[in-house]
């Protein structure tokens, strides 16, 4: 079934919306975790056991990359993300490569820091597993909306 | 349309399951050992023992991010002496940031022999943090009488850090009773300091962050400078300390508890 097409200048459908949502998430998430990373918070909320321990992770020699400190890079990535999922933006079908390339590059940070939170670091942080899930969130959603999109299209052109 | 969105989403599924399992297979996260405890350097000792007033003065708070929290209690007391209650542990990083401000502070108001040096566990946050401990440390003063208590050291046995000192009948029923609700955030954290049964401390005063690759040596040469930032971190929560041990004390000595850098704590404290 066709889906409806921002690029007809119309209201995005619910993917662009929730796309929205994961990045907005991602994004409010990642300043929280870039303001106690620089205030050098001891109390970060989040519960702490053996397998569970945020401060544990987000003072990690694995919590910087290439020298910036890897809450600074997921606040760099959903503000641009944001940007890239506005409905405005969801018009423009050429950026519909940089979002699918944002959203696999996300993906692919998140099982690299995954990797690091499991065998490195040995503990979960549950503000970077909730960013975590607002990268897979926005992946599927851009992923979906941009394959509705172009099925959309190929319809309008075979019945053209 | 399902193809371009199933397949990658069942990849990156996939992944994330296989390392799951892999870590779940491979056990979960457990304590590692830090370095055995051992006397403490003598320069390091006389750094930390005698920080100049001076310094002292000049920090002020400094970076101290909490304060002791004043409760209502009966006075904590042993032979007539006001009394001060350490309980923390040797893998415990932030006991190891705090037992810097505490030996800091005790200096002042008497003389501290045998402590040790150690590092907090490798495998928490903040690893490897070098620090002193009280584990076979003694302290002696005409003020007030001190107990601290490293409750489990830095060595794993068995899978966990090996027990160390034990809380007397006593302390264990302080410990039990003020490092709780509505006393404290949280139960059971620690380090917990009880000054006088006036003030406690409940956690680090600073964040550990400040000493992370430092050296015991390099610590203790640090808090004789008044702008580094662990004289800034340590020194000020040292000010925050006399402050309120200033307060079971009756002020005394006098040299201590109205120096600049107390009279600013103690205006911090009360604030």
């Amino acid at each position: 079934m066709p889906v409806q097409d921002p690029a007809d200048g119309q209201r995005p459908d619910r993917a662009g919306i929730t796309s929205l949502c994961f990045a907005s998430l991602g994004l409010a998430i990642s300043i929280y975790l870039t303001v106690e990373h620089y205030i050098g918070s001891t109390a970060l909320a989040c519960p702490e056991n053996a397998a569970i321990n945020c401060a544990k992770v987000t003072t990690s020699s694995w919590s910087r990359l290439g020298g910036i400190p890897v809450a600074v890079l997921g606040l760099a990535y959903f503000a641009v993300m944001t940007l890239l999922v506005l409905p405005s933006a969801w018009r423009r079908h050429l950026l519909d490569p940089v979002r699918v390339a944002g959203a696999a590059a996300g993906m692919a940070m998140v099982i690299y820091l995954l990797w690091a939170e499991l065998f490195r670091v040995g503990a979960i942080c549950l503000w970077c597993t909730a960013v975590h899930v607002c990268t897979l969130g926005l992946f599927v959603t851009i992923l979906w909306h941009t394959a509705a999109r172009s099925t959309a299209t190929g319809h309008s052109r075979v019945k053209g | 349309m399902l193809l371009g969105v199933g397949l990658p989403l069942v990849l990156v599924v996939a992944v994330v399951a296989a390392l799951v399992i892999v870590k779940v297979a491979a056990g979960a996260g457990s304590p590692k050992s830090g370095p055995t405890a051992s006397a403490a350097a003598g320069s390091v000792v006389a750094q930390v023992t005698s920080v100049p007033a001076s310094v002292l003065n000049e920090v002020g708070v400094g970076v101290a991010t909490t304060k002791p929290t004043k409760i209502t209690a009966p006075a904590l007391t042993a032979d007539g002496e006001p009394r001060v209650v350490y309980v923390g542990a040797e893998y415990c990083p932030y006991c190891a940031a705090e037992r810097w401000a505490m030996a800091v502070a005790l200096s002042r108001f008497g003389t501290f022999t045998g402590l040790g040096e150690t590092a907090s566990s490798p495998s928490d946050v903040y690893p490897n943090t070098a620090t002193l401990t009280f584990h076979g440390a003694s302290y002696a003063s005409t003020y007030l009488s001190f107990t601290a208590r490293e409750i489990q050291s830095n060595q794993v046995v068995n899978g966990a850090y090996a027990p160390l000192d034990t809380l007397s009948a006593v302390d264990q029923a302080l410990f039990t009773k003020y490092n709780a609700p509505p006393y404290t955030d949280s139960a059971g954290s620690i380090p917990f300091i009880d000054i006088g049964g006036r003030y406690l401390i409940s956690g680090s005063s600073y964040s550990p962050q400040v000493l992370q690759g430092k050296t015991q040596t390099q610590i203790a040469a640090a808090l004789a400078d008044p702008n580094s930032a662990i004289a800034k971190a340590v020194d000020g929560t040292a000010n925050l300390i006399t402050a309120a041990i200033c307060q079971i004390t009756n002020g005394q000595p006098g040299a201590v508890c109205q120096s600049p850098g107390v009279v600013t704590a103690t205006a911090a404290l009360t604030a």
